[in-house]
């Protein structure tokens, strides 16, 4: 059988030690397939974006592994975890973390310009096409500071997006943006996911934003107590 | 993949110099404290080199660096082929600076009063190689026949002695001889100008009795006169029954006020580069503060622990080489500009020196970027996730 895309086994997230230790997941497991669309949904201080920090190798758990594509990252030092980053995951957060020294362009090419192993000429065609996918053409030499705020959402999502990752990670991705922009920002994950085959999870705390996705975890206090498929849709 | 050393340098070098870029009053800021620094080395160094080279020159320029003579003083030395070859072989004795000198004292006599002259007397081409006596005439034209005489300005102007004029001369022994002033020197010294007379070798040998192989003193001056001791230390073991002596320890006050010169010098060099690498440091801590927000953003897209310190480790760089290429032409301003103050010496700045200072002004940059490095390698990226 083929190994999932992603493998959680066990996770425990403990911060401090003794009477002050808190457990912020527990035990935590579940797979995630290749192409998935997906949420995790919770209250504040649920533990949902301590989990995607573990999924996304930002963190490492206190037991527990996480697997991509049966390689245990556990077992990685630093350089691995980060290459592993580079490569097979993207990331858009709550804050679009633009980096305002660079430009749009650069700053969608940048994952690429780390991983060293694209000809230039190839990163400024793929970066066009992916910020043209993102309505955003024509801006490629404005500065990161000199957008919109859903703008800048859109330009984090083409570089989450810059070195076609099997996963992308998406934290809270449209706290910041008005309902437009919002719907605009899911169509577009959802659109990408089916054009490319990119697996999503979306961690959000609204349910309606939920309900876009084909699968929900939901975590409560650190630990998984739903899995379904669905439950939302239709 | 991982990428390349040089894909992992040029991505590094490229976020450095936009970090740079993006912050040009912190950045020309830095550079001009590197500059100061640099430049304040330059000069001072250049200065308290030139100086005291100036002095050593004044000191010892016209002087004998190494002496032989006999080990009962007033004894003759004889100028053997094994004195020849001792001190012709040694390639730390200037070419050609060798004087077989004889040396006496006389009383002048203008008739009304006397004074005491100390005689050097040889072949002027070779003292002139020591005392350097035709660059150093003030009036006449020097020569060292048998009955000239080229006494020092100061007495010559003390006695209103002109060029042609006879000077009587008593000897030891109530020998009084009539020479003929040739010229008169500055040497440099007014000690020196108001006692000292040189002469041809013929009549000191034929008082004295001596043969035509025998002289009061063999003087040499080194190429570096501060080899002297030691070379004065080993003719001294192969000359047995003779004395070697040598300017440096006649001179231990100046060595001491040199020694004591240089080493206030290195302290001000020193204490300026500390001050530089402090302003850099502080600076590119600083910076590296200000950039932990990118740092750990790059870090999550992948960038791995090593190339986030190297981008330190390029502004470095490129704040070391810039100020102190600018510190270099300050310098080099500082020292032309002081061409125009009218003091008895010129700044030359050595190219040795001058390299060493920019080596040292870029590695204080490279070394102070310790701090920022270990910082940035050291941040993990979800302390920044984490804090929004």
């Amino acid at each position: 059988m083929a190994e999932p895309l992603l493998l959680a086994q066990s996770l425990d997230k403990v911060y401090g030690t003794g009477d002050a230790a808190t457990h912020a997941l527990r035990g935590v497991s579940f797979e995630f397939a290749e192409g998935e669309f997906a949420s995790i949904i919770g209250q504040s201080g649920s533990g949902k974006s301590t989990l995607l920090n573990l999924l996304g190798l930002l963190d490492t758990p206190t037991s527990g592994t996480v697997r991509y594509k049966g390689t245990d990252t556990g077992a990685l030092r630093k350089p691995g975890r980060a290459e592993l980053r580079n490569g097979l995951i993207g990331f858009v957060f709550q804050f679009h973390y633009l980096l305002p020294e660079f430009s749009v362009f650069e700053n969608v090419a940048m994952p690429a310009l780390i991983a060293g192993d694209l000809p230039p000429a190839e990163i400024r065609t793929r970066a066009e096409e992916t910020l043209g996918l993102l309505g955003l053409a024509g801006l490629e030499g404005k500065n990161a500071n000199a957008l919109s705020g859903g703008q800048k959402q859109r330009v984090a999502i083409a570089r989450a997006l810059m070195n076609r990752p099997a996963l992308v990670l998406a934290d809270e991705p449209t706290g910041n943006l008005d309902t437009t922009n919002t719907d605009l920002v899911y169509d577009l994950f959802r659109q990408v996911s089916s054009d490319t085959g990119t697996a999503f999870l979306i961690v959000t705390h609204d349910r309606k934003v939920a309900q876009r996705t084909d699968r929900v975890l939901e975590v409560l206090d650190g630990e998984l107590v739903a899995d379904e498929r669905n439950r939302y849709l239709g | 993949m991982l990428p390349t050393q040089r894909q992992a340098d040029v991505l590094s070098l490229r976020i450095a110099a936009r970090f740079l870029k993006t912050s040009p009053a912190q950045s020309v800021l830095i550079m001009a404290g590197i500059a100061v620094g640099i430049a304040t080395q330059v000069f001072v160094g250049s200065l308290i080199t030139s100086l005291q080279a100036d002095l050593v020159d004044t000191t010892v320029g016209s002087s004998p660096h190494v002496t032989i003579t006999a080990a009962e003083e007033g004894d003759p030395v004889a100028y053997t082929s094994e004195i020849r070859s001792l001190v012709d072989g040694d390639e730390r004795v200037e070419p050609g600076a060798i004087a077989p000198v004889r040396l006496a004292s006389a009383l002048f006599s203008d008739g009304d009063t006397t004074a005491p002259l100390s005689i050097t007397a040889g072949e002027l081409s070779d003292l002139d190689v020591i005392y350097a006596l035709t660059d150093r005439t003030i009036e006449g034209s020097t020569a060292l026949g048998d009955y000239d005489i080229v006494l020092g300005v100061d007495f010559a102007e003390k006695y209103s002695l002109a060029p042609g004029d006879t000077v009587e001369l008593v000897f030891a022994g109530n020998r009084v001889e009539e020479l003929t002033l040739a010229a008169a020197v500055d040497l440099g010294s007014a000690a020196a100008n108001e006692r000292t007379a040189f002469i041809g070798p013929e009549l000191p040998r034929d008082i004295f009795e001596w043969e035509a192989d025998e002289y009061s003193a063999i003087q040499t001056q080194m190429l570096d006169p501060f080899d002297s001791a030691v070379v004065a230390e080993e003719w001294d073991a192969e000359l047995t029954e003779l004395s070697v002596s040598e300017w440096q320890s006649a001179n231990a006050d100046l060595l001491t006020a040199l020694q004591s010169q240089s080493a206030s010098s290195y302290m001000i060099q020193v204490f300026i580069l500390v001050a530089v690498a402090l302003g850099i440091a502080s600076t590119l801590a600083i910076s590296a503060v200000q950039k932990t927000r990118q740092i750990g953003i790059l870090k999550a897209m992948g960038l791995s622990d090593k190339r986030s310190g190297r981008i330190f480790l390029w502004q470095a760089s490129m704040l070391g080489v810039g100020g102190t290429v600018g510190g270099l032409a300050l310098g080099f301003a500082l020292i032309w500009s002081f061409s125009f103050i009218p003091v008895p010496f010129s700044i030359r700045p050595e190219p040795g020196f001058i390299l060493l200072s920019s080596a040292v002004g870029i590695t204080v940059a490279l070394l102070s970027s310790i701090i920022p490095i270990r910082k940035t390698s050291r941040l993990d990226p979800i302390e920044v996730i984490q804090s929004g």
